[in-house]
């Protein structure tokens, strides 16, 4: 797995938009040097040109002809580069040149042109200027006045060498900021993420033995942490919930097996203190043969319900066939028959056509035996027990009525939770587990039905279970 | 010696009532509740009491807190199934003075009621010296200067218990209370018929008398 880390991918992402910023800042610093640098040569280039057209002058006679005085040329805007110029009268031509000016050097039409052109290894900057007046024009002259056309050109080099200076200069301050911007993101990253790790801290303190998060300050504070740290508290709860009660079973569990193995050891025991008579011998035995079956039966017990929570985790990874509810029941009755007719009990199974569910039956069978033996054991001797399956709508609903004993106001609402007994001693006269009821529970609620129980003492219990018969389909 | 037994599992409290009596000859009472067990601890004198915790109709650390809040000294032996820290910190600080974890040994149970019975009494040993007289409560068995004198079950029964009381008056009616369960009554004549029988065999060719009576008050053991 690849590993990767917020703070690199933030750290990242800052240094990465300061990047493209720096790169524009020095794209637009570049252009905006290098345009101003060229204006400005411009504008010494157009007072040069007038500085050469100033040196045309008409001649003396009054032909209206004109000549060039290079007595008085303008010097050069870049001292170590010479400017080039042309210059153009009307009517008499071409008046005068500098001294390397470039022949051919194509010369764009139209009125006031700016161009760039590279001769001889030089880049110029061009500037032609049409239309411009004589200057030397005196009173009384007849003759029409002469216009010039003047071509100036100066090397470049020099803005060139300036905006690489500047580009320079814009480059190293950039990289520095740049520098500057990663730190301050790693420290500022790093500072932000702080309640994250306070917050890993934390957590990591908690244990089975203290579920308790104190969800650090820092962290409480941040927006960002408050669904985690609010998820984490509630996981927390529930895992403290499970775990209370995986260790409230786990007592009830020991003091469940220990009690009989108690009694088991205290009888050979007992047994074993002095020579005794056979009949002794045969009493104890029978005794200790007792403590075992109940011994066993517990653990028969348990593993049901270890079997029936098995099954509610993985019920919805098996493949079910459609059973009918009413069989099941009927298989249950039938398993529950013998204990029904030692204590005269009579069970009545009312049933309205099948009731197709996808269930395992032997869970169901489980179920109802369960019920029913609880419903027996607490009846009175020739009582007798309703049972009645009925469909409506989405959920199939079974009832279990006996007219029993009841079960107290307090009891009630614990009777599912495992190894609850109300009344230790009545149970054991029985011979229940206190595990049938939760085994139930936990089978019904696999199959995403629930379980309930109403009770008057006095006058008798019903246990209703409702199934959802539409995931039959 | 008299036990109280309280315990809702019957075949446990046989057994180990059924082992108190014939291997230390006491008297025990069996009460199968809480309430039961209550009411016998309020209304008989017992040596010590053994108490399991899950009993129906009354909690034994109910049981305990409330024998305590009413100035019971008994000595109280919890037989619990739960043997983590808290729960036996809690049985201790409720008043229990000892306890036992099922599945118990039935010799380490007796070892235990026998311990808390005599430092319930102020005696430090299992074997009591008083004179001449040696009386070893582990195996039962009695000296006098030496000689080793051979009693019946009921006759030791009456000089442990005599020996663990030493140079104090007991009445007829404390060494009933003591000697047998909730039917001593019937049994009121016959103290003096194993007072006399000790006598017979604890002085017999000694010189002082060790068993001394009081009239109208009791029996004295001195050295």
């Amino acid at each position: 797995m690849r590993r990767d880390s917020i703070q690199r991918r933030l750290i990242a992402a800052v240094v990465f938009s300061q990047a493209i910023l720096t790169a524009g800042l020095m794209i637009t610093g570049v252009s905006v040097t290098y345009w101003r640098l060229l204006a400005t040569l411009d504008a010494g280039m157009q007072a040069h040109a007038m500085s050469v057209a100033v040196l045309v002058r008409y001649t003396e006679d009054a032909t209206g002809n004109v000549y060039f005085d290079n007595s008085l040329l303008p010097e050069s805007i870049d001292p170590n580069h010479s400017d080039q110029f042309k210059v153009w009268a009307d009517r008499t031509g071409a008046l005068a040149r500098s001294e390397d000016w470039p022949d051919g050097l194509p010369l764009q039409p139209g009125a006031n042109q700016h161009w760039n052109f590279t001769w001889a290894g030089v880049p110029y900057h061009a500037l032609r200027i049409s239309h411009v007046p004589i200057l030397d024009r005196e009173e009384g002259k007849t003759f029409r006045p002469q216009t010039l056309t003047i071509v100036y050109a100066s090397p470049t080099i020099r803005i060139r060498q300036q905006v690489k200076v500047a580009a320079a200069f814009i480059a190293l301050v950039s990289l520095l900021l740049l520098g500057a911007t990663a730190w301050l993101a790693w420290w500022g990253i790093r500072r932000g993420l702080f309640p994250l790790q306070a917050l890993a801290q934390q957590a990591a303190e908690v244990s089975a033995q203290s579920w308790k998060l104190q969800p650090p300050k820092e962290a409480e504070e941040i927006e960002e942490l408050r669904p985690l740290t609010e998820a984490m508290t509630q996981m927390l709860g529930r895992l403290e919930r499970s775990f209370a009660q995986q260790r409230e079973f786990l007592g009830n569990a020991a003091h469940e097996l220990k009690t009989p193995v108690a009694v088991l050891k205290s009888t050979l025991q007992s047994l074993l203190q002095r020579p005794r008579s056979s009949e002794e011998y045969r009493a104890g035995l029978q005794a200790s043969m007792q403590d075992l079956d109940r011994l066993e039966q517990l653990l028969q017990w348990m593993l049901r319900l270890a079997r029936a929570e098995q099954r509610a985790q993985d019920s919805g990874r098996r493949e079910l066939e459609v059973i009918d509810i009413n069989a099941t029941c009927e298989e249950a009755v039938e398993r529950i028959r013998g204990l029904a007719q030692s204590r005269n009990t009579a069970i009545h199974l009312a049933t309205n056509g099948p009731v197709p569910f996808r269930a395992d039956p032997e869970d169901l069978q489980l179920v109802w035996t369960n019920l029913l033996e609880n419903a027996v054991r607490y009846s009175p001797d020739g009582g007798s027990i309703e049972i009645a399956v009925t469909h409506e709508g989405q959920a199939a609903r079974v009832t279990f009525e006996d007219h029993g004993s009841g079960i107290s106001a307090d009891d009630l609402p614990h009777i599912f939770e495992r190894f609850y007994r109300g009344d230790p001693s009545r149970t054991r006269a029985t011979g229940g587990s206190g595990l049938g009821l939760a085994i139930a529970k936990a089978l019904v609620e696999a199959y995403g039905g629930s379980i309930a129980a109403e009770s008057t003492p006095g006058k008798g219990t019903r246990m209703t279970v409702e199934l959802p018969v539409s995931l039959v389909s | 010696m008299r036990v109280l037994m309280v315990e809702d599992e019957p075949r446990l409290a046989e057994n180990v009532a059924r082992s108190l009596r014939e291997s230390a000859g006491y008297a025990v009472d069996i009460a199968s509740d809480g309430q039961e067990g209550l009411f016998l601890a309020e209304s008989n004198a017992y040596d010590v009491m053994l108490l399991d915790l899950m009993l129906p109709k009354l909690d034994g650390m109910e049981l305990l807190r409330r024998i305590r809040q009413s100035g019971h000294h008994t000595p109280v032996l919890v037989m619990t199934a739960r043997d983590d820290k808290e729960s036996v910190v809690a049985l201790l600080n409720a008043g229990a003075d000892d306890y036992v974890t099922k599945p118990f040994d039935l010799g380490e149970l007796l070892a235990r009621t026998k311990a808390l019975i005599r430092r319930g009494k102020g005696q430090p040993s299992a074997v009591v010296v008083i004179g001449d007289l040696e009386l070893n409560t582990v195996n039962r068995t009695v000296q006098r200067g030496g000689r080793t004198i051979t009693l019946t079950a009921m006759e030791y029964r009456v000089l442990e218990y005599l020996a663990h009381r030493p140079r104090a008056v007991v009445s007829k009616t404390e060494l009933l209370e003591h000697l047998y369960d909730y039917n001593w009554e019937k049994f009121s004549n016959v103290i003096e018929v194993y007072i006399s029988g000790l006598r017979r065999k604890l002085d017999d060719g000694a010189s002082r008398q060790l068993i001394r009576t009081l009239r109208g008050q009791g029996y004295m053991l001195q050295d």
